[in-house]
């Protein structure tokens, strides 16, 4: 399944083109009736002759309280998310549905569990966190009922059993050093990094949710004593990184109904992000933009700009120097993100945020520079370099004064001695 | 007699042809880009003018004046930028003008001087001995002296870093085409990526930018002074060479 992505790389050139029909084929009829052949294919392998293909969803919906009217409300939402023709919202529905049924394996390795925390615990789900509740886990720490070595066994079979097509999600950095010791799982007690290669090897398709599985996040931080890292730094197939902090769960749906209607990695930016999600740049898309361009800046928490939600680029906002969908997908059920509740934002999409990115609360311009034995902002080393350089230009002025007058003196005393001696000589010189 | 009686004195005075009129437009445009791009560089780093409607909104030191009315009305940011883009756009033009005539202009071309090969770093040397003792002047030649020639290559090095970083900045707004065409935003990325990778993302890449413009600042007061000390030690008239293109030539030095 991974084959269909090598063929992309040589149609993505020059920079990236997008296609709206992911280069399924360039027929719009054909590349609609591919997808139908895939979902039809898919439902017969998840549903098979069970009866509960048209009920499935239904099921899950009516207990969140979702209506069938939400529920399409909210795959309008992701098709346009996806960037997909409006005629791929039924498809989106239905890739929804077989979604629930795909098996799927969630690894948490170095972290928080934010990512997990964030879709379980929601008050108000949306349809995206019900179907992350609802998708058939075979293995999850945070959620599974078996335990020990049920659980070891649990995750091997669904390897075995399910031999490259099962969905891998990954959460948290893995830890690299002292051979992965810092991180062991398990009743067998194996290494995360073990743990991670091989489900990886079989997966269908890998996706490292939030910035820790992404990039290696805040445990990869400086000085990063467990040597932790990527999820795509320790395998050799193809990752999709949906980074944040947490993942917005859009993003992770999203990926994964792509995922199932094309069959293939959607296209990736050059940090391994879906290009529907991360293209664009927070700031442009910022609805406080305006205020950035007029020049209307927060300066305190709490000041008069901040009640007019004014452009927080003076209190930190790393919009400018970050690529993510909040701004349009949204958090906390869609309705908020950063900048919309005040703060700015802290690039959690970026690599290295932790380490890049601070300090949060100040411009880019304040952060200090990493140079051993200096700690100082990139204008207060200029001023002292420029002071130094100054200093040094007022000596050589001040030295060239000094000398100059000496050799003056110097000169005129020869010229004094030369002239007493050369005196004569030089006025018959000149006589004749 | 009087003629005679300079000429002992000074020594003989000759004309040497130094800047051509395109290598003199070229400095001015460079200066007045640059001077630009320092302040309005300064002011995208961190804006230092407020505007509000209420003086509490913009009590910076020009508080009032500046009290701009509606949003709409006040896009000082986007002049700022559009200004700093304008002088980059120029910087751009001329450093590839310069990097041309550096090789294949028929009056100088700078590589006869900055090449360090051969004598030019025994040429470098002597004249950074000569600022020191203010002895043995080396003698002024057809080119530019190759101390002169080194230091403007590493400040034409810094501009180019900065003109990479700064493209590597202005792309970050791109979402794969551009007005002109899909190979625009490619070609800056293309040619510019590697700063992400090198400085440590486009934090890194800022922070880069504003370091360079420091140690600019620092090459145009060090320019300033070297050229305004050679033409009061020298008495050869260095000073003049950027406004009407010649240089005296002196064969007789007061500093020895």
């Amino acid at each position: 399944m991974d084959n269909g992505n090598d063929n992309r790389s040589k149609e993505n050139k020059p920079g990236f083109k997008w296609d709206p029909l992911r280069f399924i084929a360039k027929n719009p009829d054909e590349t609609l009736k591919k997808v139908d052949g895939r979902l039809d294919k898919l439902e017969k392998e998840c549903f098979g002759d069970k009866k509960d293909k048209n009920s499935n969803l239904k099921n899950i919906f009516d207990v969140y309280g979702v209506t069938r009217r939400d529920f399409l409300k909210w795959t309008a939402f992701l098709t346009s998310a996806l960037m997909l023709p409006y005629v791929f919202k039924p498809r989106v529905a239905r890739a929804a549905n077989i979604l629930t049924r795909t098996p799927f394996i969630w690894l948490d390795m170095a972290d928080c569990m934010g990512n997990t925390e964030a879709f379980i615990r929601t008050a108000h789900p949306t349809p995206a966190e019900i179907i992350l509740n609802y998708v058939s886990v075979n293995y999850m720490e945070s959620i599974m009922a078996p335990a020990g070595y049920q659980a070891e066994t649990r995750r091997t079979e669904t390897v075995k059993k399910y031999k490259g097509k099962y969905i891998l999600v990954v959460e948290g950095a893995i830890p690299t050093g002292m051979n992965g010791k810092f991180l062991t799982i398990g009743a067998k007690g194996g290494t995360g990094l073990e743990i991670a290669k091989e489900t990886a090897k079989n997966a269908g398709v890998i996706i490292a949710v939030g910035n820790c599985a992404s990039y290696g996040g805040i445990p990869a931080a400086e000085p990063n004593p467990t040597s932790a890292v990527g999820l795509s730094s320790v395998t050799n197939r193809r990752v999709i990184n949906i980074p944040a902090c947490p993942a917005n769960p859009v993003n992770v749906v999203g990926t994964l109904v792509e995922y199932i209607l094309i069959g293939k990695a959607p296209q990736i930016d050059g940090l391994g992000r879906p290009l529907w999600a991360y293209s664009g740049r927070l700031h442009d898309n910022c609805y406080r933009r305006g205020h950035f361009e007029a020049g209307e800046y927060v300066r305190h928490w709490g000041d008069d700009g901040a009640k007019k939600q004014y452009c927080l680029y003076m209190m930190g906002c790393k919009g400018p120097f970050t690529w993510n969908n909040c701004t349009t997908a949204e958090y906390n059920q869609d309705i908020s993100f950063p900048m919309r509740a005040g703060h700015g934002c802290i690039g959690c999409s970026q690599p290295a945020f932790w380490d890049r990115m601070t300090p949060f609360e100040k411009p880019n311009a304040d952060a200090k520079i990493i140079i051993p034995g200096i700690e100082a902002t990139v204008d207060e080393f200029g001023v002292g370099l420029l002071g130094v350089a100054g200093a040094g230009i007022a000596a050589h002025a001040i030295y060239t004064g000094v000398k100059k007058n000496k050799n003056k003196e110097n000169r005129k005393d020869k010229e004094k001695k030369e002239s007493k001696k050369t005196a004569p000589k030089n006025g018959s010189d000149d006589s004749k | 007699m009087e003629n005679k009686e300079n000429e002992n004195k000074y020594g003989e005075i000759k004309l040497v042809h130094r800047m051509t009129v395109i290598k003199r437009i070229i400095h001015w445009v460079f200066f007045l880009a640059i001077i630009n791009n320092i302040i309005t560089g300064f002011y995208i780093a961190y804006p230092f003018l407020f505007f509000g409607k209420t003086p509490a909104q913009a009590d910076s030191l020009s508080s009032g004046i500046l009290s701009s009315g509606e949003t709409y009305q006040a896009f000082i940011m986007t002049w700022m930028r559009y200004f700093h883009f304008m002088g980059a756009v120029l910087i751009d033009v001329i450093f590839i003008v310069w990097l041309y005539l550096a090789f294949f202009s028929w009056k100088e071309p700078l590589y006869k001087s900055f090449i360090p090969f051969g004598d030019k770093m025994v040429e470098a040397w002597k004249m950074i001995k000569h600022y020191f003792t203010l002895k043995n002047k080396p003698e002024t030649g057809r080119y530019q002296d190759s101390l002169n020639a080194i230091i403007f290559t590493i400040f034409h090095l810094l501009i180019l870093l900065q003109m990479l970083t700064g493209l590597q900045m202005y792309v970050a707004s791109f979402t794969g085409t551009s007005a002109v065409g899909a190979w625009w935003p490619w070609l800056m990325h293309f040619s510019t990526d590697w700063t992400l990778v090198v400085f440590g993302g486009l934090t890194g890449v800022t922070l880069v930018h504003l370091f360079i413009m420091w140690l600019i600042i620092i090459f145009i007061a060090y320019h300033i002074y070297i050229e305004v000390w050679r033409s009061i030690m020298w008495k050869e008239g260095d000073i003049l060479i950027p406004f009407g293109g010649y240089k005296y030539l002196r064969n007789k030095s007061e500093t020895e």
